[in-house]
């Protein structure tokens, strides 16, 4: 497994390499540049005012020049300033960011996975019930509602019409709340009070976020565990007279379990993207709208540590996936 | 049972969610309010600025909402009002011929000289308590001044020259300069600016150490990225939150929580007071922060907002009934109208076949065009006639603004007329045709606009109809705005790249030089219409040659005698609207949302330099609260009521 993990990583680097490339390319071959908006706005910007600033923001050199001077930087940990939010540009992923994305959608992704799994065994225990058909019908509703049409109307329920008819407190309408790390710091809010603000501001789009995840997982948990009922050793475990309880919980579940982990594995690249639509429903400054608005922006240093770190982010969960496998299913070996 | 237990499982879980929900909503609800109660201000805004304070050039950022946040810690020292006049607040009288404090001397060949003589009020103090001198005036020069300095406005720092006296008086000198030059408004403007020498000098001596060795033509990426480190040394959430910097408005930046809001709140040492007394205005203004402009309306509509700043809604969203439903009783809807004018530039190049087949070089085609236009009845059926129809590219507000020019009210009998004397007839299909060398030549046009811009694309389809009526065929040609304002694009009419009409946006300053239309300019020999010759530089993108317009414009940039210069700028919107170069359509609205009982949140095109409702924020109060209200938006701004 070491030898196997190692060719894997070793593999990674040229992989790595041509993301890298592909996505600088990308951007600076995209129309306009970063002085677009100054042009547009100053009528009496002369060419050769507009030509020193082109040569102070190193644009007129050759896209292949400015990727490997990137890249130079960038392998010394130096990922450039970011133009528009005047600090460096990994600071500001990593620690501006990252950390907002993690708490979304990753409170959203273990909800839908707590939730999710029990509801799926549920379903397919219960095939063609009442209860499953529930299931079903709600799974149904969850993955062919879009995400920005479910946030929206969370968000006019809660924000708006309860608290109108019933009188009960609004949920915040989005944003982060109004407290910082710092205060917690220097005492001037309690810990817990500030875990209560942050908790109080998701509700809306983790619940948005995690409804939909949940739907299209109870759907394929119910769909493993079923295809795994059906199996010789299942029917081996029930004629040896075990407990339908132990069957399910010891024999079933842990095998239904494997396509779910390539699920999750894969899933993880997209917590750390951030949902775009998601933050940008409820203004949450996470990864999605950061990549999105230095996509617009042109803040190319900002978009390019975003977007090389999800390319390093999707090889590690791949790999993370096969591993798991092994973990999870017995019969794997990658020896 | 199993199947019991189950059932049971799934109950509890979902009533443990339900309550666990209900528990956050009830602990830890914001019950501080916006408004009266407490004498606060909270503005909804759906831009988050990057920078605030330290960033005084604006090299880090220029966005609206900083200038506007700007406005209630920075006052301008001579300032614009609702009717675009200067008047003095941080200087003791704004400068006038009358008052001797502006003179200007003739330097030949057209070109003047100004000096601009500015006293700064003696009871100035930054919000530490320290004096506001011209030393601070100094400072601001200086790093404007600084070699390789990656200014915003180039063109006016090569230009102006200051001399201080003393700690109170100081001259301005513009060289060589043009009328523009005396108007106020948000830094740097007539008075130049200031900032904080106290507080900023010894990092600026640090970064001036720095960037000592460094030459401008070589290490201009270097030079950037120093300077760009000491803006942010006092102008990042960090640097505000520890008290890097200080202000000299009547606010103060108290705490900026990313993501969520700023909050700034009254500066005692600010010595201008409102009239009964500053304790009876705003103490404290919040700017929350909710990007997505539905999620707002959201906001604004469950009361957890006061009013909305200059970026916030969308004009369908101001005008939506969920809002106006609510807004009797609670809040009034302004739509004030900006100096954002929508219009059609027509490929003028004669040397492009297109337009040489269409004949878009000739007057006639263009007026035809505009007579075809329904321009009336698109305001009307889009926006409630709440966006006015334009007949000129300068707006109203701006004091030159000329209401007599020639004008194209819809009317399509006159535009049949005219293109049939330009030799078009319908051909089978009713689309209107012409024989051109000998080859027949169908009236089909380019119709290029922003995709993606759903007011735009709307209003085009609407003019592309009114079009069809009098046989002209648009042919549509949208692609998303970074393609077609890229230089490649917009700039390159004269090489076909788009050969028929392109809608978009000027903002049309109230510093105008009429530059837009201009083709030469016979003073200093500059181009303004975009071609290989000039590096396709300028903004007369359609190119419009014409010498009267120019001689004219030659004579208004340099006319200092406001009477004769309003003359001579009226002839040019003459000479513009008989041979008319671009199909003006409407000038844009801003929608601003009002709690009732707020005075003095009001704004026009050109307040403050920007149109921004901060451009007077000492004087922002409740009247629940004993504020005077000073200034009437409805002169200013069009309602939905009316």
């Amino acid at each position: 497994m070491l030898a196997y993990t190692m060719r894997r990583l070793l593999q990674m680097i040229p992989l790595l390499f041509a993301a890298s490339l592909v996505i600088y390319a990308l951007l600076a071959l995209q129309p306009g540049d970063p002085l677009d908006e100054l042009r547009q706005n100053n009528p009496n910007l002369t060419s050769e005012q507009l030509s020193q600033l082109i040569h102070a923001y190193g644009l007129d050199q050759p896209i292949y020049i400015r990727y490997f001077k990137w890249l130079g930087r960038a392998l010394q940990g130096d990922f450039g300033q970011s133009r528009t939010y005047a600090q460096p540009a990994a600071k500001y992923v990593f620690t501006e960011r990252l950390p907002k994305t993690l708490a979304l959608s990753g409170i959203a992704l273990l909800l839908a996975l707590i939730v999710a799994i029990p509801i799926g065994v549920l379903s397919a225990v219960r095939q063609y019930s009442l209860t499953d058909y529930s299931i079903t019908f709600f799974s149904f509703v969850g993955f062919s509602t879009p995400v920005f049409f479910l946030g929206i109307l969370l968000l006019f329920l809660f924000a708006i019409v309860l608290p109108e008819t019933l009188h009960i407190p609004a949920l915040p309408t989005g944003g982060v709340p109004n407290v910082l790390w710092a205060d917690v710091k220097d005492g001037s809010v309690d810990f817990f009070s500030y875990i209560g603000q942050w908790a109080y501001y998701l509700v809306l789009p983790v619940m948005t976020l995690a409804l939909i995840q949940m739907a299209t997982w109870t759907r394929f948990m119910r769909a493993s565990l079923l295809e795994v009922l059906t199996q010789d050793f299942i029917r081996t475990a029930r004629s040896k007279g075990l407990a339908e309880r132990r069957i399910l919980y010891k024999h079933a579940l842990r095998n239904s379990l494997i396509p779910i982990v390539t699920l999750v594995g894969l899933a993880i690249p997209n917590v750390l993207g951030g949902a775009i639509i998601t933050e940008t429903v409820f203004s949450y400054p996470g990864m999605g709208t950061g990549i999105f608005d230095s996509l617009t922006q042109k803040d190319y240093n900002v978009a390019m540590v975003s977007l090389a770190f999800l390319a390093v982010l999707t090889a590690f969960s791949t790999l993370f996936a096969d591993l798991m496998y092994a973990i999870v299913d017995p019969r794997i070996r990658y020896d | 049972m199993q199947r019991r237990a189950d059932r049971l499982a799934l109950r509890n879980l979902m009533l443990f969610s339900v309550a666990l929900v209900c528990f956050t909503l009830a602990v830890y609800h914001p019950w501080a309010l916006a408004g009266p109660q407490d004498n606060s201000l909270v503005v909804g805004t759906s831009q988050e600025p990057r920078v605030i304070g330290g960033d005084f050039l604006s090299v880090i950022s220029n966005q609206a909402i900083k200038a506007e946040i700007e406005l209630y810690l920075f006052p301008n020292v001579i300032n614009i009002n609702l009717d675009s006049k200067n008047y003095a607040v941080l200087a003791t009288e704004a400068p006038t011929l009358e008052n001797k404090r502006v003179r200007f001397t003739d330097l030949g060949q057209g070109k003047r000289r100004l000096e601009v003589d500015i006293t700064l009020r003696n009871d100035l103090k930054w919000s530490d308590g320290k004096p506001l001198t011209t030393d601070d005036v100094q400072f601001y020069y200086d790093v404007g001044k600084a070699k390789g300095m990656p200014l915003l406005n180039p063109d006016y720092w090569s230009r102006v020259t200051l001399k201080v006296k003393d700690k109170a008086n100081y001259t301005v000198i513009y060289e060589p300069a043009f009328y523009t030059d005396l108007q106020g408004g948000t830094r740097p403007s007539v008075a130049l600016g200031y900032a904080p020498a106290h507080i900023m000098k010894d990092a600026w001596e640090k970064t001036k150490t720095a960037v000592a060795t460094l030459d401008p033509t070589k290490d201009a990426e270097k030079l950037n990225e120093l300077y760009r480190n000491f803006f942010q040394q006092f102008s990042t959430p960090e640097a505000v939150n520890k008290g890097a910097m200080v202000y000299a408005g009547p606010f103060a930046v108290r705490r900026w929580v990313p993501g969520n809001s700023i909050e700034l709140t009254r500066n005692k040492y600010f010595s201008l007071t409102p009239s009964g007394g500053a304790e009876k205005y705003v103490q404290k203004v919040v700017y929350r922060f909710i990007q997505n402009t539905n999620s707002l309306l959201v906001s604004i509509l469950g009361g957890q907002i006061d009013v909305t700043s200059s970026v916030a809604l969308t004009f369908d969203q101001a005008r939506s009934p969920q809002l106006t439903s609510r807004a009797p009783g609670r809040f009034d809807i302004w739509f004030v109208p900006s100096a954002t004018w929508e219009h059609i530039d027509v490929n003028k190049f004669s040397a492009v076949q297109k337009v040489k087949e269409l004949q878009l070089d000739n007057p006639k085609t263009r007026q035809a065009l505009l007579f075809a236009m329904n321009r009336e009845g698109l305001t009307k059926a889009f926006f409630d006639g709440l966006q006015p129809v334009s007949h000129i590219w300068i707006a109203p507000v701006n004091p030159l603004f000329n209401p007599d020019v020639k004008k194209y009210p819809y009317n399509i009998e006159q535009a049949k007329k005219l293109l049939a004397e330009l030799g078009w007839k319908p051909g089978p299909d009713g689309i209107l045709q012409r024989t051109v060398e000998g080859k027949t030549v169908k009236f089909e046009i380019e119709f290029v606009t922003t995709a993606g811009n759903a007011v735009r694309e709307r209003a085009q389809q609407f003019l592309a109809d009114n079009l069809k009526q009098v046989g002209v065929l648009v042919k549509i040609n949208n692609a998303p705005s970074s393609v077609v304002f890229a230089d490649d694009y917009i700039q390159r009419a004269v090489e076909s790249k788009w050969t028929g009409m392109f809608m978009f946006a000027w903002v049309s300053s109230l510093s105008e030089l009429g530059n837009l239309f201009a083709c030469k300019d016979l003073n200093t020999g500059a181009t303004f219409m975009p071609t290989k010759e000039n590096n396709y530089q300028g903004q007369n993108v359609g190119g419009w040659c014409n010498n009267k317009y120019d001689e004219i414009r030659a004579q208004a940039v340099t006319e200092f005698d406001d009477k004769k210069r309003k003359a001579l700028f009226d002839q040019m919107q003459q000479t513009w609207s008989e041979d008319l170069p671009a199909l003006p359509l409407y000038f844009r609205s801003n929608p601003f949302v009002v709690a009732k009982g707020l005075v003095n949140y009001v704004t026009a095109a050109y307040a403050g330099g920007n149109g921004y409702p901060s451009w007077e924020s000492w004087n922002i109060g409740w009247e629940q609260k004993g504020a005077k209200k000073i200034y009437d938006q409805a002169k200013y701004a069009l309602s939905l009521k009316k």
